[in-house]
């Protein structure tokens, strides 16, 4: 059993290898949604998948063999409203959690904005909390399905396995065959989109009204191959 | 170094981080952000107003007792060191300010949907792409349609902001 020292030690070795990682790749997970959608720019998208699918595989290779720490969670709609709050305002702020703390290591005072009024949106909406009633945790949250407090329950690849006698990394391997669909998918979209910008003897139109030059600027880096990126959080 | 002078395939970044994450998922559990802004914001908010005011509120005082023994916490003030030496070694480590109004109007919006969306969901977008989903739990299924889902919605709306 690791002490508590080793396991704020180990998360931070796994942090500070993750700001590294990422403040060398420039990957973000606002732009893997947002690029995806506005531009059909799948950079980040393309790394998020893979890393979906490298994780389902070794997690519940894990979870079959009675190994790893997977997160006791009910499942309840809070978590479909709290992430679609979420997925607006990471696109306003331009940044992730990830991509938040790493800008600002790298000197964005815009992230460091961001990541302070996370922390009062955090507090502000803390003082609705109550421990009888939605939103929830505490007596709604019990493992079982609980119709007030708007939760089904515990489920997942534990519970499946439990439940089925299957062991776990069975539905793993469907579940990362379901995601690859998904890259290969996404790969031969952007065959097709390179195709089309080989074949075109003019140069590519851009996808906006001229009255958007922002948009317009970026529609042509990407038709030019440039990379995708937002002018976001000042850069 | 040569690490430092060229960008890293995100692919690549992103795989080694997944199975750095299955040994963290073996110590302690699954690569998560949220956990930690939540404790980091108790302990911010504690130092402002004091223990004994803190322990007042419910949530504080049940759920997230401020304290920084949680593991979670490293992972963020770990990313941020990263970023920093990373930066600093690439020499791309320089002060960014927003310029317009516009910027830090959205910034703060953002910043304030996200914190209330990890607080009601207790999930932030990390644990829901690389620690839910793929511990295959149905909440997590249910976060990616909504992150989703919001993330279209923002889009468009920014989209709409952009070209006005």
């Amino acid at each position: 059993m690791i002490t508590v020292d080793g396991q704020c030690l180990a998360a931070f070795v796994f942090g500070t290898t993750v700001g590294v990682l990422v403040q060398r790749s420039r990957w973000c997970n606002t732009a893997a949604l947002r690029d995806a959608m506005l531009f059909k720019s799948y950079r980040n998208t393309k790394a998020l998948l893979v890393a979906m699918m490298i994780l389902t595989v070794g997690f519940t290779a894990m979870i079959s063999f009675g190994n790893g720490n997977p997160m006791r969670f009910d499942v309840g709609i809070n978590q479909f409203i709290g992430l679609f709050l979420f997925g607006i305002g990471m696109v306003f702020a331009g940044a992730c959690t990830v991509s938040s703390w790493v800008k600002t290591g790298e000197g964005n005072i815009g992230a460091l904005w961001a990541l302070l009024f996370l922390i009062v949106g955090l507090f502000l909406s803390s003082l609705m909390w109550s421990f009888t009633y939605w939103p929830l945790a505490g007596q709604t949250m019990t493992g079982r399905p609980n119709a007030a407090g708007l939760q089904f329950g515990w489920a997942d690849a534990l519970t499946l396995q439990r439940d089925t006698g299957v062991p776990a990394v069975v539905f793993g391997i469907i579940q990362a065959a379901a995601l690859y669909a998904l890259y290969r998918r996404i790969l031969k979209r952007e065959r097709a989109t390179q195709g089309e910008g080989k074949t075109a003897s003019a140069p590519a139109p851009t996808p906006v009204a001229p009255a958007a030059p922002a948009l317009a600027k970026i529609a042509t880096e990407q038709a030019l191959g440039a990379p995708a990126a937002l002018p976001t959080l000042g850069e | 170094m040569d690490f430092f002078k060229k960008s890293l395939d995100p692919i690549v970044a992103l795989a080694i981080i997944a199975v750095f994450d299955i040994f963290l998922f073996q110590i302690v559990g699954a690569w998560t952000v949220g956990g930690g802004e939540t404790m980091i914001a108790g302990l911010f908010v504690k130092a402002l107003i004091g223990a004994k005011e803190m322990n007042r509120i419910p949530f504080w005082r049940m759920v997230f007792k401020p304290t920084w023994a949680y593991w979670k916490i490293y992972i963020s003030l770990g990313m941020g060191f990263g970023a920093l030496v990373s930066a600093i070694l690439s020499k791309e480590f320089y002060w960014r300010v927003p310029k317009h109004l516009s910027e830090w109007v959205m910034i703060t919006i953002g910043g304030l949907l996200m914190g209330i969306g990890i607080r009601l969901s207790f999930v932030c977008n990390v644990s829901t792409f690389l620690g839910l989903t793929p511990e295959m739990n149905l909440g997590g299924y249910l976060a990616v349609s909504g992150l989703v889902i919001g993330a279209w919605v923002g889009t468009w709306v920014y989209k709409k902001i952009l070209e006005a």
